[in-house]
């Protein structure tokens, strides 16, 4: 008897109750596709389109139920495009930051100029990101922190991203003595190179002598890698190229400096001409 | 990964218990092996052997040995090549092969020569779904390489071949023979250093000699041409290979590539 009482309108509680359960309805349902959809296309699709593909679907059933829900609490949808544009203009004001951000999400969407998985910096945050909300975008650092970024920091805000091209370059500085032979390390360096499967054919590594330091001969070691390996290489590299060096007797130059006593000079100048 | 067991080509022998091989009589590197299982070849061994319960599987392949157990029912194991994009790690679909001098290809015309390839040698296990792989491996040096600019351009796993007029001698183990037709559709001569291949689509076939493949490069352009594969074997009675590379993403990149950043 009590669900037969009007709440409002036509509206009884009976049909505020059938409401609750569409909505309920309509979440589990979203929740179970999105869980089946990840567990099947998890090897299938990458996982940025995985995330876009499961959130679609998700805010498409509760669109679904939102609709569905308007007859049985007597709105009539006409009358939300006048009451939605007097609403929408409240809510704007009232949520500028809000609807910025989601604003800004949208465009980031459609530009994409990140995606899930990516390693990136944005602003003074680097990490990998992992997950481009319509708010906010949620990134884990290096450290393994999670932070959250408004997404209209993110879209205003510079962003770097280390993977968006399928090939990058690094560098490194070898300084060795200047009694070693600059042409024999750049040959070895260069073989080292040649026999590493990640360290690209193309474009080809360049190695060259490009200072004469205070200190040591400088060459320059530039290599590139697939983009979701280079900093693995570059770990590598280093010290294999050191190691390497030193096997043939070519050593890491360090800072010295030959100093010369005044006293020591006029003993020597003595002594030169008593012999 | 689940491949599709019922992969074996119409020319070849069949699949039944003639087909199989028991360790004494394991001189074939390819095929399907009885367990135990023991091979061992230039820097290449491999084993199966049963460990109480268990089978140990053991393999050392220049010098690098990695050892699992395996919990299986099976009597038996398919080793036969596979895509050669899997090692050192998976990174890239595309295989580039370079010519160790440029070709000189004049308008209109079409001829076939013979170029090699890497192996890599995969090792299966039979499943509910077909076969699946618990292995992959490779005697070649391993090399990887950037086709176009880092924008727009493709990793590719990189291989230096010559160019023969027929098929060269070669260790089946090691390389393998692709009889590649080129086309030159355009109106100049062009010059091709290269051809890059997608490994979906690419057609493996063996034999207790031979590892081949067939392709097609259609010079279109001074800077342009498409590669694809053709489902047929070099020879007759060559045994097709198990595909790794078929369906593994939703969508799956069209078999043919478009070189469109020079040849």
């Amino acid at each position: 008897m009590r669900l037969n009482r009007v709440i409002y309108g036509d509206v009884t509680a009976l049909d505020l109750l059938s409401v609750i359960l569409i909505f309920l309805a309509a979440v589990i349902l979203a929740k179970g596709l999105t869980i089946y959809l990840r567990r099947t296309l998890k090897e299938k699709v990458s996982q940025d389109k995985l995330q876009i593909i499961s959130k679609a679907i998700s805010y498409g059933i509760m669109a679904v139920a939102l609709i569905a829900s308007f007859p049985i609490l007597g709105i009539n949808p006409s009358g939300l495009l006048v009451a939605g544009g007097i609403v929408g203009i409240i809510i704007g004001f009232a949520s500028q930051s809000i609807v910025g951000n989601l604003i800004s999400g949208l465009f980031l969407m459609l530009e994409r100029p990140i995606k899930i998985g990516n390693s990136v910096r944005i602003g003074e945050y680097s990490g990998m990101v992992e997950d481009i909300r319509i708010i906010s975008t949620s990134l884990r650092t290096w450290d393994g922190l999670y932070v959250r970024i408004p997404n209209e920091k993110v879209f205003t805000t510079s962003i770097t991203n280390y993977v968006a091209h399928v090939a990058r370059r690094f560098k490194y500085v070898v300084g060795i003595r200047y009694s070693d032979d600059a042409d024999k390390a750049i040959s070895i360096i260069k073989n080292l190179i040649e026999d590493h499967p990640i360290a690209l054919k193309k474009p080809s590594p360049q190695i060259f002598v490009d200072n004469l330091g205070d200190n040591a001969v400088n060459i320059v070691v530039r290599m590139w890698a697939p983009a979701q390996e280079w900093y693995e290489l570059k770990m590598e590299m280093l010290w294999k190229i050191k190691k390497a060096l030193e096997n043939e007797g070519i050593e890491i130059a360090f800072p010295q400096r030959t100093v010369w006593f005044a006293n020591e000079l006029s003993e020597r100048e003595l002594r030169d001409t008593q012999n | 990964m689940n491949t599709n067991a019922d992969q074996s080509s119409p020319q070849s022998p069949g699949d039944g218990q003639e087909g199989r091989r028991s360790p004494s009589e394991g001189t074939h590197l390819y095929g399907r092996h009885n367990l135990p299982l023991s091979i061992s070849r230039e820097g290449l061994a491999v084993s199966i052997e049963q460990a109480g319960e268990t089978w140990l599987y053991r393999r050392e392949c220049n010098g690098n040995r990695v050892e699992k157990k395996l919990l299986t029912t099976a009597n038996t194991v398919l080793i036969n090549p596979v895509e050669p994009l899997n090692r050192p790690k998976d990174i890239t679909s595309y295989l580039m092969v370079e010519f160790e001098r440029p070709l000189m290809i004049e308008p209109g015309v079409r001829r076939k020569i013979f170029l090699t390839f890497p192996i890599e040698i995969g090792i299966f296990m039979p499943s509910k779904k077909g076969l699946e792989i618990i292995d992959v491996l490779t005697l070649q040096k391993q090399k990887f390489t950037l086709y176009g600019d880092p924008r727009t351009g493709v990793i590719c796993k990189y291989w230096k071949s010559g160019i023969h007029a027929a098929e060269p001698q070669v260790n089946s183990i090691q390389q393998g023979i692709m009889k590649l037709n080129i086309v030159n559709a355009g109106d100049h001569w062009v010059e091709a250093t290269r051809s890059i291949f997608n490994a979906y689509g690419m057609k493996l076939f063996y034999d207790d000699d031979m590892v081949s493949m067939k392709g097609t490069m259609r010079i279109v352009g001074k800077h342009m041409a498409e590669t694809e594969f053709t489902n047929a074997p070099l020879k007759r009675d060559m045994t097709k290979s198990i595909e790794l590379y078929t369906a593994r993403k939703l969508v799956v990149a069209a078999p043919k590539f478009i070189m469109e950043q020079g040849l």
